[in-house]
């Protein structure tokens, strides 16, 4: 008996174009538009070299302190700040500036360097900053040499920047926000199951489908009837989840860390958590199924912005000004729940948000399965 | 097998059931005929324990029938009016799954549903999706996904609709088969023809009450009218119309595209005598033939108007 009700459902449910279309051939579209779209976003949030002129004029070529410094600072390697552009004097660097090839130069004025730029940025700012302490610092060691020579040895180290504290990460994995907006797209996959638990109880209620009343005239129980269906469901979407995450993983080259058994368990609560709340809606609104789908539709459209599909950061604005909304969001925990995968070496918070989603998905199983349980109708 | 009392069903202030009985015995092919809106899906919804119902009773199987009256659903077979079955799923795969509802064992279950893929005529269909399926084949699917595992009791909720008249034929000596095997049926159609042919007894409804039941002789002797006689005419006058409606036993006539039909009251013999005066008058006729009542004219002499309006 739960053989043949299960095995139909996953056999129906793979068969149905509805379902891979929506479940399986969309988000892996949309995950594939997302990695093209979002995966220059990292990249770009690297500090670039910036393009900076320098006038090799008289004062310049006095200054050698301000010559090793820079020229420091400008050796190709991981720590090049500067892509040095030597000039004769000020109208070529000028002209550099015009053409857009720097961002602005370094001329000497009065023996101390001085930048000229014509607009203001993330780079300029950098190039002035640099200028500033090279200033403060020099003033420095002059003052030092004036009030105590017998430090003079002490000064060389004035111009090493030693880093007297270790920089750990706080997170397992380094931040990004590309990862978020994956997690959200899974979030939203899982949600989706809800098709296919709406379809599901559709098919077993008399006043909404033929086969309902059919089925609904069996002599096995509504229950069993219930939780063999959804089981074929929950199947069919698990293993549609973890397609879609072997894409984003193998193809795609998105990391979820290194959990994979806990990432297979979220997708799992996911799936469970996705069917029963279609299931729910299909049993609790008193509609045509096409109404009951829209409604679907839109709730989950509304928990998947919540969770920062759409706008990075929703979610944790969310989390800090409505905490409440936040943790009975499904979609949001699901986000979480990998986040906390990704980030963290502790599994408190990711327990969490599996033992809601879990709790979320009985509580509504539950209610559908009352709702249904010896179910009859004002008409048909 | 099937008691109902006093049956009312209401959707606001339509009352689509009113005071309804019933009593279907064992064996039996029991028809439910009425126009579309009388009542019969509703009748049979309320038995089946799909719908809520005002007021009364319904026994299956001498039990009071409800939703988890599990051992009464165990020996009934329901094919609706509209398909129902799973489209993502091949006509095997379709019978098989609701056969399994009724029979959880493997083995027991294939050789039922091989008989039924057989007793439907649809063998070199078993492979087929029912989008691929024509009309008539859907429907033999739809019956044969409700009567596998053998049902006592099957509800047959107008089967026939939109089907071929070859595909008709081979439903209904389907259902005389079923009943031959044993099992009782309760035949829902505004087809007059169907249910004259097919059912043992018959109950004649409208908006939502029982017009009258029984066998279809004993329906036919419940009314005055009995034969109507139909005769070829190129020309009638109207005097002459006045004198036949005249004749002792004619209840009423009407002469329309060439055809003088008189319907004569039951019993009587009045083909002579309106054949007879047409010749004392020179009238030339063709074709004259008298046809038995038929349900139709039941349903017209007790309500006053058409079982197909």
């Amino acid at each position: 008996m739960f053989w043949n009700i299960y095995w139909k459902r996953i056999l129906s449910s793979l068969r149905s174009k509805d379902m891979i279309i929506w479940t399986w051939a969309f988000p892996i579209m949309l995950s594939t538009l997302f990695y093209f779209t979002l995966t220059n976003l990292d990249e770009e949030s690297l500090l670039k070299i910036i393009p900076v002129g320098i006038v090799t004029d008289a004062a310049f070529e006095q200054d050698t302190t301000f010559q090793t410094i820079i020229d420091t600072v400008s050796e190709p390697g991981e720590d090049q700040l500067f892509d040095l552009h030597r000039v004769d004097n000020a109208e070529q660097g000028d002209a550099l500036l015009l053409q857009g090839e720097i961002d602005g130069y370094i001329q000497f004025k009065n023996k101390t360097p001085d930048f000229i730029t014509k607009n203001d940025g993330l780079n300029q700012t950098i190039i002035k900053s640099f200028l500033d302490n090279y200033l403060q610092t020099k003033s420095s060691m002059e003052k030092l040499m004036t009030e105590n020579p017998s430090a003079l040895h002490q000064t060389a180290s004035m111009f090493n920047r030693e880093a007297f504290t270790k920089e750990i990460s706080l997170t397992e994995n380094p931040p990004t926000d590309t990862v978020n907006f994956f997690y959200a797209l899974l979030a939203m996959v899982c949600m989706y199951g809800g098709f296919l638990g709406l379809k599901s109880v559709s098919m077993l209620q008399a006043n909404l489908s033929p086969l309902g009343a059919r089925r609904t005239m069996s002599p096995v129980k509504r229950f069993r009837l219930i939780t063999c269906d959804l089981l074929g469901c929950i199947t069919v979407h698990f293993a549609c989840l973890l397609v879609i995450v072997s894409y984003i993983v193998f193809v795609l080259g998105i990391s979820f860390g290194s959990k994979s058994g806990l990432v297979i368990l979220t997708c799992l609560a996911g799936s469970l958590l996705g069917v029963s709340f279609g299931a729910l809606v299909s049993i609790s609104a008193k509609l045509k199924e096409a109404a009951k789908t829209a409604v679907l539709i839109v709730t989950t459209m509304i928990c998947c912005f919540l969770s920062g599909l759409m706008f990075s950061g929703i979610n944790y604005l969310i989390a800090q000004k409505a905490p409440a909304l936040s943790w009975l969001n499904p979609a949001a925990r699901i986000v979480d729940a990998f986040y906390c995968l990704y980030y963290y070496d502790t599994y408190d918070r990711y327990f969490l948000n599996i033992g809601i989603l879990l709790l979320m998905s009985l509580v509504m199983f539950t209610m559908t399965a009352f709702f249904l349980r010896r179910q009859r109708y004002e008409s048909i | 097998m099937i008691q109902v009392k006093n049956l009312v069903k209401r959707y606001g202030d339509l009352m689509a059931l009113d005071h309804l009985n019933l009593n279907i015995q064992d064996g039996e092919i029991f028809g439910l005929l009425g126009p579309n809106g009388s009542g019969k899906t509703t009748a049979i919804n309320c038995m089946l324990s799909l719908l809520k119902y005002d007021k009364g009773e319904i026994t299956l199987f001498g039990k009071p029938m409800s939703p988890s009256n599990y051992e009464s659903k165990e020996k009934i077979g329901v094919v609706l009016q509209n398909v129902a079955v799973f489209n993502e799923l091949t006509v095997y795969e379709n019978i098989d799954y609701f056969c399994g509802l009724y029979v959880p064992n493997i083995k027991q279950r294939r050789p039922l549903v091989e008989e039924a893929i057989e007793f439907t005529g649809l063998t070199d269909y078993r492979k087929f999706l029912p989008k691929k399926l024509s009309g008539g084949l859907l429907r033999r699917l739809n019956i044969a996904c409700g009567i596998a595992h053998k049902p006592q009791l099957i509800f047959l909720d107008e089967p026939t609709v939109a089907v071929d008249p070859q595909s008709r034929n081979s439903i209904l000596e389907g259902i005389r088969e079923l009943n031959r095997q044993g099992s009782t049926i309760v035949y829902t159609s505004h087809y007059m023809e169907e249910v004259e042919q097919l059912c043992t007894r018959i109950m004649i409804m409208d908006n939502g009450k029982e017009i009258a039941t029984g066998t279809k002789e004993e329906l036919k002797s419940m009314i005055r009218t009995g034969d109507k006689l139909t005769v070829d005419l190129y020309e009638l006058p109207s005097p002459l119309l006045s004198e036949i409606q005249s004749i002792t036993g004619v209840l009423h006539t009407d002469y329309s595209d060439n055809c003088l039909t008189a319907w004569c009251a039951s019993g009587g013999h009045q083909l002579i005598d309106i054949l007879d005066l047409l010749r004392k008058n020179n009238i030339r006729f063709g074709r004259a033939f008298l046809e038995p009542p038929t349900l139709n004219d039941v349903f017209l002499e007790i309500t006053g108007k058409q079982l197909r309006d």
